[in-house]
């Protein structure tokens, strides 16, 4: 049916997403991107990544990296409570990264997660250009839901590959200038 | 070695070329920028083509290569690419999955059911290209083992007898006594046009019985020709003491043929299948002969009919029936099914996600048996901790299973290289032998597969442009025959393949005057060697001057720089001038098994591959210094924990885990160490590829994740920072 097909394709967002809290902040992402929600525990961590990086885990046989929200959102290090989880959810790949068949999957830490609500695409408004506390580009758009309002991520960006590599490569340049700003020889040559 | 494999390496490799093809020329359209993906095209093109060559499969390469003729001049921007194009090269893509299956099915020559079709591509291809008029390109003529038009199996003119049929027996000496029996037929059609042939190839004997010297071979054709018997007689003049030759003459009655079968010492039912094959008679003629032959049978005096005749007749019957030209088809068909069936039962083609999947569930399936074997413990139940054991048992065993199933030796990817080492040589004239070493190293099956068409470009390359002629190598004092030296083996978790040769090596001057000549470098820049070394794997890039077969088109070594990038591995390459060159492939082994030693620092475990570890030392330092004395040499050590910035106090006794690196010694202080352990390596997630040391993870009995270190990019991590390691002969 091409009716189908057209509301389908012009349909601007999926209507179903799973709140989460994040310090006092409520968050959604499209119910489509989580493949599961685990509890936290302990990771090994990766050196040399930037804080947002929390480390790798252990998902059934297969090392998933897990992103700490809160660092991601420039807010610091997540505090690990009673209700931490980890959300794995599934995005599409970056263009660069033919590996992984086109999805990779990545987990995110926050601090509790709520429920799975329904938002209308009707009750969802774009992002104003200034006034959130998060980068805009991070920001699908705002829904509402039960009278309140809740920020929808757009998940590609906020899990982005490329930019997370860009961080880690400027954290190492900055080391290595520091390295040769104090030029200190550990060893005779 | 077993050419059968290769072979099969081959088709595989084709069908997945083809594809990738098929995907760049339908998508062309739609991306703004055509150069990437003409470059895939041209690229794939160009590999079948070259592995094509090495087999000898020359009706594939004679094609192929004037597709490349097209393509390149696309890539040149002498031609400009549009639908009508796309939609020809489709179809060749089309033609080559045809011959391509076709060499799966066991057919090493041009089909000539299908050479028509071919012959129509190869004139619109150098319609394109503005050769109509010309003769197509020498070197194509010199491949081109087309099928000769007038040799084609002309289904349409069967049953026409207008042809004078000619019976070709040639006897067993002819080869000995220096004939050729194609010279023959090449000549006999210069009186005329073969209208249809067939091979009568009865008298072949098995491979094991077989003279190579001797001629088994008969020929039944239909001759189209105003030529008169004696003149078509007068072609075989020089072997009529040699063959046996009989001619029916055209329009002639069918009972002539019956005679000819009758008189020809093959089995009749053969033979009247190949007359109507090559078109002399059709099978309604034949049904016929048999309906005359069944009239005189009657008559006929009772040890005739004994003989022959019934044995025909049952054949031409069901001739009759059914035209012998669709039995033989189907007769073919069922060949095809059981030589497929056969292979299907050799091997099994199963998506590497699937075994990885399996792996990964036999890897939980541990942590989850181990789990009860504690509960077991704990419950002190006897009867459930024999159970567990025996579970963890099994389950280990499954593992093993699983992992060996991704895991091949290069071995049979490097033996692959003899044959292709033999015949490029052959081809270039040179004399060129190949030593192979470190077969037994294991890698990944799906490595092992995409690492064969990079080794290819990078042997052809050497013994084309590497090894010098026999004269220029005397005269350098070499011995006069080249050595390509194929070697492999395991460093730090990767697997490093080296390609080197005894040739000229890499002139430097010449590499940069290209590269200048080309804009890939600025004049005025100043590189070291080897910068200009790996100008050479830029795209576009090549200093041959002339256009070979086998390489010079500037597509081979960026084609082995991509595929191995791919691989998330490196390429360099390494020269002296007048010593040779070798090229160093370093792949990461996406999943293997490495021996690894488990060391601790504050929370975090790390995994060091076993091969790189030369002892463990208790910590000592020079006061105030990173070198530890170790019995008498100067140790320098890294600091893990300050290194990868981890919390918390050393412990009380820590310890040195003393690496070496190829020539580089240095130790690495660790908290604890906690032993041996055998690893399935798991690859980092992409987001960590900016994290050099680490190049990879694996999962522990207790379910944690260990980070792998690669102890070759941790030494340089630290010779960056300005502190020299000393050398191991320092």
């Amino acid at each position: 049916m091409p009716l189908t097909a057209i509301n389908l394709a012009s349909a601007p967002l999926p209507s179903q997403y799973l709140t989460f809290v994040l310090g006092e902040e409520q968050f959604a992402v499209g119910i489509l991107h989580v493949k599961e929600i685990i509890e936290y525990a302990a990771m090994a961590t990766v050196p040399m990544m930037p804080d947002c990086v929390r480390g790798v885990i252990n998902l059934r046989g297969a090392v998933v990296p897990v992103l700490d929200l809160s660092a991601r959102f420039g807010r610091g290090v997540a505090r690990v409570g009673k209700r931490t989880s980890i959300i794995i959810a599934e995005v599409a790949a970056e263009a660069d990264d033919e590996q992984r068949g086109g999805k990779q999957v990545l987990g995110m830490m926050v601090d509790a997660v709520n429920a799975v609500v329904e938002i209308e695409p009707a009750d969802i408004e774009q992002a104003p250009s200034f006034g959130t506390r998060i980068r805009p580009d991070f920001i699908a758009g705002i829904g509402k839901c039960n009278g309140r309002f809740v920020i929808l991520l757009a998940l590609e960006r906020v899990l982005s590959t490329g930019e997370v590599v860009a961080l880690a490569r400027s954290m190492a340049e900055q080391e290595r200038e520091h390295e040769h700003a104090h030029e200190h020889h550990p060893w005779p040559a | 070695m077993n050419l059968d494999d290769a072979l099969q390496t081959f088709i595989t490799e084709s069908r997945e070329l083809l594809e990738d093809m098929e995907n760049a020329l339908l998508n062309i359209d739609l991306a703004g920028d055509q150069s990437e993906a003409i470059n895939a095209i041209f690229r794939a093109a160009h590999t079948i083509k070259g592995s094509a060559g090495l087999f000898s499969l020359d009706h594939i390469v004679a094609f192929t290569h004037v597709v490349e003729s097209l393509l390149d001049a696309v890539r040149d921007g002498r031609l400009v690419l549009n639908d009508e194009m796309i939609t020809l090269l489709l179809s060749c893509c089309d033609y080559l999955t045809g011959m391509t299956d076709g060499l799966a099915a066991g057919r090493y020559d041009a089909d000539p059911d299908t050479a028509a079709d071919g012959e129509m591509l190869l004139q619109q291809l150098r319609r394109h290209m503005g050769m109509e008029s010309e003769a197509p390109d020498a070197h194509a003529g010199a491949l081109a083992v087309q099928p000769e038009p007038d040799v084609e199996r002309m289904g349409g003119d069967a049953g026409d007898s207008d042809y004078w049929h000619i019976s070709l027996r040639f006897g067993a000496g002819v080869l000995q006594n220096g004939m050729d029996p194609i010279a023959f037929l090449r000549y006999l059609a210069r009186l005329g046009r073969i209208a249809g042939m067939a091979t009568v190839a009865d008298a072949l004997p098995p491979a094991a019985d077989m003279d190579a010297e001797l001629c088994y071979l008969g020929f039944e054709i239909a001759f189209d020709s105003n030529a008169d018997r004696e003149a078509i007689l007068g072609v075989f003049e020089f072997v009529q003491d040699d063959c046996d030759i009989r001619l029916v003459a055209p329009r002639s009655k069918v009972s002539e043929y019956v005679e000819l079968i009758r008189a020809l010492p093959e089995n009749p039912a053969r033979l009247g299948e190949m007359l109507v094959l090559c078109g002399s008679v059709t099978a309604a003629e034949l049904a016929a002969a048999l309906a005359q032959q069944s009239q005189s049978e009657t008559s006929a005096t009772p040890d005739h009919s004994a003989d022959i005749p019934p044995r025909l007749g049952s054949i031409l019957v069901a001739a009759g029936q059914v035209a012998p030209v669709v039995v033989e088809a189907a007769l073919n068909k069922q060949k095809q099914v059981v030589e497929q069936k056969a292979q299907e039962n050799r091997s099994i083609r199963v998506d590497s996600d699937k075994l990885d999947k399996l792996i990964d569930l036999v890897g939980e399936l541990i942590i989850a048996g181990a789990r009860a074997s504690v509960i077991g413990q704990r419950l002190h139940s006897t009867e459930l901790q024999e159970a567990t054991s025996t579970l963890s048992g099994l389950v280990e065993e499954v593992r093993d299973a699983a992992l060996e199933l991704r895991m091949v030796k290069i071995g049979a990817t490097f033996n692959r290289f003899q044959r292709v080492v033999h015949d490029v040589a052959r081809e270039l004239g040179k004399d060129i032998g190949l030593a192979v070493d470190g077969e037994d190293a294991e890698l990944d099956k799906t490595v092992v597969e995409k690492i064969g068409d990079p080794l290819m470009h990078l042997v052809r390359n050497a013994m084309d442009h590497g090894i010098e002629p026999a004269d220029v190598r005397i005269a350098a004092g070499k011995p006069a025959r080249g050595m390509i030296k194929l070697n492999a083996f395991h460093e730090s978790g990767s697997i490093v393949i080296q390609v080197s040769d005894d040739g000229g090596g890499l002139r430097k001057e010449k590499i940069l005057a290209k590269a200048i000549e080309r804009g890939l470098v600025d004049a005025d820049r100043k590189l070291t060697d080897a910068e200009i070394y790996n100008l050479i794997f830029e795209a576009g890039f090549s200093t041959a001057e002339k256009i070979t077969n086998l390489s010079g088109r500037g597509v081979g070594m960026d084609v082995v720089k991509r595929n191995i990038t791919a691989l998330r591995g490196s390429v360099d390459v390494g020269s002296s001038e007048g010593q040779g060159t070798t090229v160093t492939v370093r792949l990461p082994l996406t999943l293997a098994i490495i021996d690894g030693f488990l060391v601790q620092v504050g929370d975090s475990v790390f995994v060091i591959p076993l091969d790189t570890i030369e002892e463990c030392i208790e910590f000592a330092a020079e006061p105030g210094q990173d070198y530890s004395n170790l019995r008498g040499q100067v140790l320098p050590f890294i600091r893990l924990r300050s290194l990868f910035h981890i919390g918390g106090a050393p412990t009380r006794r820590e310890s040195i885990v003393v690496l070496r690196f190829g020539k580089v010694r240095a130790g690495l202080v660790v908290d604890t160490l906690l032993g041996e352990f055998q690893t399935v390596i798991k690859p980092l997630s992409p987001i960590f590829s900016e994290v050099r040391c680490i190049s990879g993870s694996t999962i522990l009995g207790t379910g944690d994740v260990a980070l792998i270190l690669d102890v070759g990019a941790l030494l340089q991590a630290v010779d960056g920072k300005g502190a020299a390691l000393p050398a191991l002969a320092a």
